[in-house]
């Protein structure tokens, strides 16, 4: 949006020069304000960036002064020559420009669909340095799930429930009308074939950082989240989960003065929450007797012995490992605009220490925007912006591959866990001589088995704005989106994770994006008569490549000196980088399939558009818009390549069509709107396509077989047809208003992507158009305002959420009672798996055996449960409904702000409790000197007789571990979890006007404290339910509610000035 | 005003047009996977198909052959068992949702699969006659293979890749469609036109035969040979005259060890080129299943099975078979592990640890025979023809040529150790012509012509084919149903040989033994629902208890 100030020369001889500040209510300027004398069109102007105008009127003249966002105020002019006049935030939407798809902007009015703005200064007050985490709660629809609570951590976003069932259900992220990458890298390279890691790793390993996360959060200006393929009918395929449309700050008319503005803001973080652990026991074998632990399956000690003897020294090592997470942001913002011309550069540092050893995440940005007029017609906008970022964590992983805190977890209590070192940095070891047959210290493995990321993003956008005449626009958005990344797995050779042959193991990557999109539309407005008409065409094109070398290789050329690499985290030898590759012995490295010739692999994925949108509106009371858009894309083949899909929305006034309505002074505003679109989804590149890949087999050539993937040329685009149903309602002058929409999608020819049939097609893995779900919804947006006086305002936002899904159809090879499922997803046995009939938040598991009656049968030769092993429904993770409220206060230079965040249902599985049962760590473990008899019957051939022996066999777990380590994975879903989070809170006190008086330097001071994720009162009994087992990487629905050693969030407190020069 | 409006136009058409003719061409560039080939040459494909026969290693997918299940199977037969007691394989179990005892089924649908469909077809177009005759060899023990070892699998509609689910094919016409692609396989070896060339197919054929067609084919013959001997148990094995068919083909197969078809592996730093049974591989004693040689092989080779050979030291067994801190030779009971065994008759393991009870691979490596890094690995041999005509002939009561191919199949079986295998043997131990032929001029092993039994081809089979051979040797019991009496002499054919009974047999037998495997359960299992119902693999936990085809009358 571009507002430039311009003088109105029309004067008389009685009239003086009024000079004057418009503030909003917490006494910040209000830049883009209207200040125009009433009567009169030509006299106005609008107020810079520290809210100034001026403005020759006469004494007795009105000013009325608008904003956008503010309620109307009028001022009569006095004697006085300066005026300083505060502006009210307004409710009332009406009439408010929201930017939809393709940076436009249209009135909310005409919308037949739901669009939810949140502005950038809230998302800045959070302090969240990937602003994506700060929008949970505050979109109705919107779930934001973070993979952990790590520095650098991604975090998973989905608009109204999963509807792809192995494709990405993120969203698109649009930056000022540019297609900007949010991809999470995916370890996975499909037998190299793909750009993965060289490991072919899945990616419950490890985590990498959501790439949106390196826009700067102090650069948006509003976030617009268009939820239904509705909005998003225009942006064709890639918009199919709904898009996050970014709007960044631009330049305002500054009168040639330059415009100095700096916040910092510093922050503690502390991870408090832990999973139960029991500390009463040693390590020791099923019967209680203590032994040397041997090489267990995970690499973790069991804790099957005595109990500790009286005496024995034991560490509190829980709290021993996490320390105080410190971070410190700053920002400056430089803004300078004339008549025509307007720039705006902004630069942040960002530094963070986490809360978990050796985890820092820091960040550089720097940003440059212009704003150009040239001649009558012509605008143009550039805009250049850079990102640095440097992300140092351990090694998540599962049990056995470097998890740290289920090494934390399992460590036996007697043992110090901040010994873990010599004075030479080597690997303190307990019971076995060998380095690599000794566990990993937890502390020792948070330096030692690390990765690293390390990002450089330019972001170049473009927009070009012709307005020949006042019903014609062209407009054209061109971006350019590129980034390096590169990074590294390394495990210490002297880990538990790797043996002593392999020497130590490191991964590298060395990954290059570049996409390029353009979106050139034309608009043509008319009215005539009682109707007003729009109709859009444009053209989108994109082109996206990926290209990646992957290396893997073990034998770390300095491994001959063992250990002498640490000390405390730091690296001693000198030349040790694990960013380079060639510290591993040459012979035993591998590569991604085209990394061998010296060459990048490569993703590409192409998209070419033409649509179309045509709208008309009757009496502004009634709008139909009815969109069409053709699209050709890559990954799909030939035959089934160009697809189209429509869309229509209507939007109609009800307040204003019966004016009765509002002839109580309780409604003001009545709005119905419905829309129904149909959309498409493509598969992920090359998915369909059956390849070679190496075969490492003795051979004199270099040889190749088949990959895992059965070709088909036949895939279409699946297909998605959605309806909304919705209404806008304001009451008591907008005190109150509601906004509630009703949803139902039905996705159809679902592609499924991986799935395996019977190996006699020659391939393991499928990609079809076989499956379909639906997903329905009720999001309510409540928003109220109780108070509203010029000293004190209280605003509260109610965000309700309420799903359901249903599996309709899965490819015809799994069995009716067998899962569909993403193999990423699979955490020892337990995995994600989607049930027909069931919705798509399903877990699958192991179960106890039952009889007819739904007793647990009980072996009669142990007295234990039997067990059903395979996958079967054992839990479902979608939640009842979601709450956020936002609550916002104002009293005179205060302000309070905080957000709730309650989660209501959905199961958790806790996979953290079941690994530490089968350790003796869980809490469950704790009395096991206690005899019992398990409560089911028999398995004696009476089991289904009316007559089903009851079990009666007494055992003491001490004696018997196996009673814990056999329990079935349904044992650890952990039902209907709900949560309260307070999530985030900021009070901020800004410094009247006054009392800078004093400090000439400064137009404008607050200062505010901020703290995140303060409070969590849950039902769950492990960390923090709101974890993923997965990164975002992973297609499908994904790890939400997965739980298997996943740093919990930490809570943050955080401080900081801002200040306007 | 009309320039204004003409030119925004064209800025608005013109990306619009450009793309029209460019985007599509470009769009269509992008379709292809640019990593990797949707062909790739022959001679590059055929070296991880032969791969396949043993333990397939590729970047999706490794392990599938002969070799896994071969450590399960070998259980049943009582080849080896583990140190647990009570475990389920040798207590006649089967794979219970796991993916064990189906690598052969991998090897068969995925490893060979659609990469031999390509040799055979992209060779036709290349007139690679002998590249495509190695294809049909391939998929001819392919089938043979795979149902000997489950039976009933899909066959008419395999490689069919727009099907997800598929219908099963009875044994019958496994065994005709695996004679079918023999005789298929020999007629384009036998081509020399076209693109035909010994040098050329030694490139894919680099660790087998080398490029040697001759070779190719009687392993071809060799093929045909089992497809007629492991009918032996059947009424058409006479009425058909099957026993002339095997002693053909066994006669046009390998007659010499030279001719052996034998996987062998490049040797290396890693895996990928090192074999599955060596010690860097490690997975004959992995940490929750070690091997040892079980008590059966070890006493028939020391001379203490009072049914056969009885009081003959066989010298082969210090190549074979590990010994004990007593210098004996004792074994596992397969479902028993080593319950029962006193100290100082615990047998090393294969990677010969000088203490017997460790599992950790034994330092300076000792393994001998198959159990070495780079161990060659015998699909074939000589000495198994001579087996087949031995027991072909005996069958058909022509003792003599039965008693001459017998000592053939002894003899040869020496050879082959005492040429391939000769290495970490004790000095004390190596064979001598002296020793062969002390053994061959033992009575207890070579009987006269008249007195020559079942039991004397069969457990000398048995012993040859030790260790790589127990798919085959599993055939062979199964057609003998493991304690079968001799027809003639009315003694059990396998003297001795005790099949897990009572307690000691999975209780979801229900008492009977055990006689194929499962189909692979993630192929099917999971995926193929309706057809292991219809054929009673999926709903009943004795399914692996049902006699497959071969050993039915």
């Amino acid at each position: 949006m571009l507002f430039l100030s311009f003088w109105c020369l029309m004067a008389n001889a009685q009239e003086k020069t009024v000079t004057g500040r418009v503030l909003s209510e917490d006494n910040t300027a209000l830049s883009g304000a209207t200040v125009r004398v009433q009567g009169s069109n030509s006299r106005q102007t609008q107020t810079a960036n520290d809210g100034s105008f001026s403005m020759k009127a006469s004494k007795g003249e009105t000013f009325i002064i608008t904003h956008i966002g503010y309620d109307q105020l009028s001022v009569t002019v006095g004697d006085n020559a300066v005026i300083t006049v505060k502006l009210l935030k307004t409710n009332t939407q009406l009439g408010e420009v929201v930017v939809t798809a393709m940076d436009i902007k249209r009135n909310s009015r005409e919308l037949g669909y739901s669009v939810q703005t949140v502005k950038g200064k809230d998302i800045q007050e959070t302090q969240r340095e990937n602003f994506v985490t700060s929008l949970q709660g505050r979109v109705a629809g919107l779930t934001v799930t973070p993979t952990t609570g790590a520095a650098g951590a991604s975090a998973g976003i989905v608009l109204r429930g999963y509807n792809s069932m192995s494709g990405t259900n993120q969203p698109l992220f649009v930056l000022d009308g540019i297609v900007v990458d949010n991809s999470t890298l995916n370890s996975n390279s499909q037998g190299g074939s793909g750009i993965g890691l060289a490991s072919d790793l899945p990616n419950r390993n490890n985590d990498y950082t959501n790439r949106i996360a390196d826009i700067n959060p102090s650069d948006i200006e509003t976030v617009t989240v268009l939820k239904g393929p509705e909005a998003t009918a225009l942006y064709g395929s890639l918009a199919s989960n709904g898009a996050i449309v970014i709007t960044t700050k631009k330049a305002k008319g500054t009168n040639g003065k330059l415009l100095v503005s700096y916040d910092n803001n510093f922050r503690f973080q502390k991870v408090t929450r832990f999973a139960e652990v029991n500390n009463d026991f040693g390590p020791g074998s099923p019967n209680g007797i203590p032994f040397a632990p041997t090489a267990s399956a995970s690499g973790q000690f069991i804790s099957f012995g005595p109990a500790w003897a009286a005496g024995t020294k034991l560490y509190d090592n829980l709290h021993h490992l996490y320390k105080t997470g410190f971070s410190q942001t700053h920002n400056i913002g430089l803004e300078f605009g004339t008549k025509n011309v307007g720039f705006r550069a902004s630069g942040q540092y960002f530094d963070d220490h986490g809360a978990i050893p050796n985890n820092t995440y820091s960040k550089y940005n720097f940003k440059i925007s212009n704003n150009t007029k040239i001649g009558k017609y012509i605008t143009i906008s550039p805009s250049f912006a850079f990102t640095r970022s440097k992300n140092i964590k351990p090694l998540k992983g599962t049990s056995g591959t470097g998890g740290f805190l289920l090494d934390l977890y399992s460590w036996p209590a007697n043992n110090d866990i901040r010994n873990y070192q010599d004075a030479n940095g080597n690997k303190k070891l307990l019971f076995n001589t060998n380095p690599n047959l000794d566990y990993d210290n937890p502390i020792w493995s948070a330096y030692n088995n690390v990765s690293g990321d390390f990002s450089s993003r330019y972001v170049s956008t473009l927009g070009i704005d012709i307005n020949p005449f006042s019903w014609l626009s062209v407009n054209g958005r061109f971006g350019y989106d590129t980034y390096k990344t590169d990074g590294y797995l390394f495990y210490h050779p002297q880990s538990y994770v790797v043996t002593a042959a392999n020497g130590g193991q490191l991964d590298n990557y060395y990954r290059t994006y570049k996409g390029y999109n353009h979106t050139i539309t034309a608009t043509v407005k008319k009215t005539l008569g009682n109707f007003s008409g729009r109709l859009l065409v444009g053209q989108m094109w994109q082109d996206n490549e990926t290209d990646q070398f992957s290396v893997l290789g073990t034998h770390i050329t300095d491994s001959l000196h063992n250990g002498a690499w640490y000390s405390g985290g730091k690296a001693l030898a000198p030349g040790f980088n694990p960013r380079d590759s060639n510290i591993t012995q040459v012979s035993s490295r591998s590569r991604l399939l085209r990394n061998y010739f010296g060459l990048p692999n490569l993703l590409i994925l192409r998209d070419n558009a033409y649509f179309g949108e045509a709208s008309i509106g009757y009496k502004n009371v009634a709008f139909l818009t009815y969109s069409l858009r053709y699209e050709s894309a890559s990954p799909l083949p030939a035959a089934s390549r160009n697809y189209h899909f429509p869309g229509a929305s209507l939007s109609v006034i009800v307040s204003d069509i019966i004016p009765e309505l509002k002839k109580s002074t309780f409604l003001d505003y009545a709005k119905l709107r419905g829309s129904l679109a149909h959309t498409a989804r493509i598969n992920d590149p090359y998915s369909n396509q059956s390849v070679f890949v190496n075969n490492q087999s003795s051979s004199v050539v270099p040889g190749f077989t088949y990959g895992f993937t059965n070709a088909n040329e036949k895939l279409t685009p699946e297909r998605q047809k959605t309806y909304e149903i919705g209404t806008e309602l304001r009451f008591l002058k907008s005190a109150i208003s509601l906004e509630a929409a009703y949803y139902n999608t039905l996705c159809t020819d679902q592609i499924a992507q991986g799935y395996r049939a019977s190996y006699a097609t020659g391939y393991i893995l499928n990609t079809q158009n076989a499956a379909s779900l639906r997903n329905q919804g009720l999001e309510i947006t409540l928003n109220i305002t109780p108070i509203k006086k010029p000293d004190f305002n209280w605003n509260i936002t109610f965000n309700f959420n309420h799903m359901w899904s249903k599996v309709l159809a899965l490819p015809s090879s799994i069995g009716i009672l067998n899962d569909y499922y993403n193999s990423d997803t699979y955490i020892s046995n337990v995995r994600g798996g989607l049930i027909r009939g069931h919705s798509t938040g399903t877990i699958t598991g192991s179960t106890y055996t039952r009889n007819n009656a739904g007793q647990i049968l009980i072996n009669p030769g142990t007295g234990l449960p039997v067990i059903t092993s395979g996958n079967s429904l054992i839990g479902d993770r979608t939640p009842k409904y979601t709450l956020g409220t936002l609550n916002s206060f104002r009293y005179k230079s205060w302000t309070l702000n905080f957000l709730w965040d309650l989660k209501v249902g959905g199961d958790i599985y806790n996979g953290t409790e079941q690994l530490l049962n089968t350790l003796g760590k869980s809490a469950r473990t704790a009395n096991r000197n206690t005899p019992l008899i398990v409560d089911g019957v028999l398995q004696d051939n009476l089991q289904n007789t009316t007559n089903p022996t009851k079990n009666n066999i007494i055992i003491t777990p001490y004696f018997l571990s196996s009673y814990y380590t056999t329990m079935p994975d349904e044992s650890f879903i952990q039902k209907n979890v709900n949560w309260l989070r307070f999530r985030d809170i900021t009070l901020t006190y800004s410094f009247s006007q006054k009392m800078l008086a004093h400090l000439k330097a400064f137009k404008g001071l607050s200062a505010f404290f901020t703290g995140n994720d303060l409070i969590l009162i849950t039902n769950y009994h492990g960390g923090d339910p709101a974890v993923n087992s997965n990164n975002p990487g992973t297609g499908g629905i994904g790890g939400y509610g997965l739980d298997l050693g996943s740093t919990p969030t930490p809570i943050s407190f955080s401080f900081g000035l801002r200040a306007n020069f | 005003m009309k320039k204004i409006i003409i030119k925004s136009l064209l800025f608005t058409g013109l990306f619009g047009i450009v793309c029209m003719a460019s985007c599509n061409k470009k769009i269509d560039d992008a379709y292809r996977n640019p990593n990797a080939a949707v062909v790739e040459p022959i001679e590059t494909i055929l070296s991880g198909v032969i791969g396949g026969f043993t333990a397939f290693y590729s970047s999706a997918g490794t392990g599938y052959g002969v070799q896994a299940d071969g450590i399960l199977l070998g259980r049943y037969i009582q080849y080896w068992g583990t140190t647990t007691n009570g475990e389920n394989y040798g207590q006649m179990g089967g794979a219970v949702n796991s993916d064990n005892t189906g690598s052969v089924w991998a090897a068969v649908y995925y490893g060979h699969g659609q990469n031999v469909n390509k040799i055979i077809q992209w060779g036709s177009e290349q007139q690679k006659w002998d590249y495509v005759g190695v294809g049909w060899a391939i998929r001819a023990w392919g089938w043979l293979e795979l149902t000997n070892e489950y039976s009933d699998a899909p066959l008419k509609q395999a490689f069919n890749t727009s099907l997800t689910q598929f219908l099963y094919d009875t044994q019958p016409e496994f065994y005709d469609s695996c004679r079918a692609a023999c005789f298929r396989a020999l007629s384009f070896l036998n081509r020399t036109d076209g693109a035909v060339s010994q040098a050329n197919l030694a490139i894919g054929d680099a660790y087998f035969n080398n490029g040697d067609v001759n070779k190719w084919k009687k392993f071809v013959y060799g093929t045909l040979a089992r497809s007629y001997i492991d009918l032996s148990f059947k009424t058409i094995f006479a009425t058909n005259h099957y026993a002339d068919s095997a002693i053909k083909y066994a006669s046009l197969a390998m007659t010499n060890n030279a001719d052996n078809a034998v996987v062998r592996v490049a040797g290396g730093t890693t895996s990928q080129v090192l074999n599955y049974f060596g010690p860097f591989r490690g997975n004959l004693n992995t940490a929750t299943s070690t091997l040892r040689q079980s008590s059966y092989i070890a006493d028939l080779m020391s001379g203490a099975n009072t049914g056969a050979f009885t009081g003959v030291a066989d010298p082969r067994r210090w190549y074979m078979l590990r010994e004990n801190l007593n210098k004996t030779f004792k074994g596992v009971t397969v479902w028993a592990g080593t319950t029962g065994l006193s100290a100082n008759d615990y047998p090393q393991h294969f990677y010969g640890n000088a203490v017997p009870t460790s599992n950790a691979a034994g330092v300076p490596d000792s393994s001998r025979y198959l159990f070495q890094n780079t161990s060659p690995w015998p699909l074939m041999t000589a000495s198994e023809m001579q087996f087949i005509i031995a027991e072909a002939s005996l069958r058909k009561g022509d003792n003599a040529t039965a008693l001459t191919a017998y000592i053939n199949g002894i003899s040869l079986n020496f050879d082959m150790l005492t040429t391939t295998y000769p290495q970490n043997i004790p000095a004390a131990a190596v064979i001598t012509p002296a020793s062969k032929a002390a053994y061959l001029a033992s009575p207890a092993v070579v009987p006269a012509a008249g007195s020559l039994t079942l039991t004397h081809i069969m457990l000398q089979k048995y012993i040859a084919l030790f260790g790589w051979g127990t798919q085959q040797t599993w055939t062979d019991m199964r057609k003998f149903h493991y304690t079968d009496p001799d027809p003639v002499t009315g003694a059990q054919v396998y003297a001795n040989f005790t099949p897990p009974t009572g307690t000691n047999l999975i209780g979801t037998n229900n008492g009977n033994w055990v006689y194929r495997c499962r189909p692979r359960y993630n192929s099917e299992y999971l995926y193929n629902v309706p057809e292991l119902t219809r054929i009673g693999a999926y709903q009943n936990l004795d399914y692996i208890t049902y006699k497959p085809w071969f050993a039915l009358p």
